[in-house]
């Protein structure tokens, strides 16, 4: 029972919460559970031509291309490159992670993959009008804007946050998992 | 079918395509290594997934623009913040989700801050995330997304007042 709960924390959480909602209102443990399971379709929806591609960018692109355009001697073109990757797919954020990680795997600068990290989340340029049209050009320019400076000088900072010793351990971590 | 979904089948069917045409058994490898992913993502997700579902259900898109009106001041901008933090979601949804909230009263730096950390802070995932890691760097991504958010509050706030 104990490793149970310490192995499913956040089934064990939110099953409780279930719980407590049912004994406030049994229309709000309904509404929940249908949340859940639309969470769920639609990732279902989404995710196999992801994992497709995931598949073919492992198979395909050698290690040695990654390590040539965006590895530690890429310079600017990796962080263009990350830019690009990040800004032209479609996808939520929880996508990238797998994704990352590959490029990680592969060779990948540190600093390029964690910029390519942030601009997935946030920085979807190819939708910039379907952003303008959602809400109107005020908001995404300067959403947009301010974003992609903080993210370049974040990006550019993670040397002075992540030493050696940092980096060598993720990419050993990346190598050892499958 | 949304239009986010779309385009990712477009580009994966295409790719698989040019694959199959190029080398039949490599394409076989790439889908099988790309199962394999999945399946080692599904069990992650699943129960934040039912985290995800009960925060949706007690915190409405009602219930938003109301504590991020006008009159909500500095505390707005951290609630707006706050809230966003709690999931992803991805721009496609959280554009326009921001648009119903400002039409139903909200204001737009709060809005503003709320959009940001709600595309690229996501706390309920933060355990995902460390998986794939591990806990520096995402603390590191999740810290660096949400100061661009209070950067982002402040900029809308100085172009008003001009």
């Amino acid at each position: 029972m104990v490793t149970f709960i310490k192995k499913n924390k956040f089934l064990t959480l939110g099953l409780v919460i279930l719980l407590i909602m049912s004994f406030v209102d049994i229309s709000l443990t309904y509404q929940a559970l249908e949340n859940t399971l639309f969470q769920f379709i639609s990732m279902l929806l989404i995710i196999p031509p992801i994992f497709l591609i995931i598949g073919l960018f492992d198979v395909w692109v050698p290690r040695e291309t990654i390590i040539e355009h965006m590895g530690e001697h890429s310079k600017a073109k990796g962080m263009v490159l990350a830019f690009f990757l990040g800004a032209f797919s479609a996808g939520p954020t929880l996508v990238a992670f797998p994704i990352a990680h590959l490029m990680l795997k592969k060779g990948a600068k540190y600093s390029n993959v964690i910029f390519f990290l942030m601009v997935w989340s946030s920085l979807k340029l190819p939708i910039i009008f379907f952003q303008i049209t959602a809400i109107g050009y005020y908001l995404p320019a300067i959403i947009n804007i301010t974003m992609l400076i903080v993210f370049i000088v974040s990006a550019l900072l993670t040397d002075a946050f992540f030493n050696e010793e940092d980096k060598k351990l993720y990419y050993k971590k990346a190598d050892n998992t499958e | 079918m949304s239009l986010e979904t779309i385009i990712i089948y477009g580009i994966g069917l295409l790719l698989l395509t040019i694959s199959f045409i190029k080398d039949k058994q490599k394409t076989y490898l790439a889908i099988k290594k790309g199962f394999k992913k999945f399946k080692k993502i599904v069990p992650i997700l699943l129960p934040l997934f039912l985290i995800v579902g009960i925060i949706l259900t007690l915190i409405t898109p009602v219930f938003i623009s109301n504590i991020l009106g006008e009159e909500s001041g500095v505390l707005g901008y951290i609630l707006g913040l706050t809230l966003g933090s709690i999931t992803f979601m991805s721009p496609f949804i959280a554009y326009p989700l921001g648009a119903e909230l400002i039409e139903q009263g909200a204001a737009l730096p709060q809005i503003a801050g709320f959009l940001v950390t709600l595309m690229s802070v996501g706390l309920v995932y933060f355990a995902a995330e460390s998986t794939y890691f591990n806990k520096k760097a995402a603390i590191y991504r999740n810290v660096i997304s949400f100061i661009g958010a209070i950067v982002v509050v402040l900029v809308v706030l100085v172009m008003q007042s001009w």
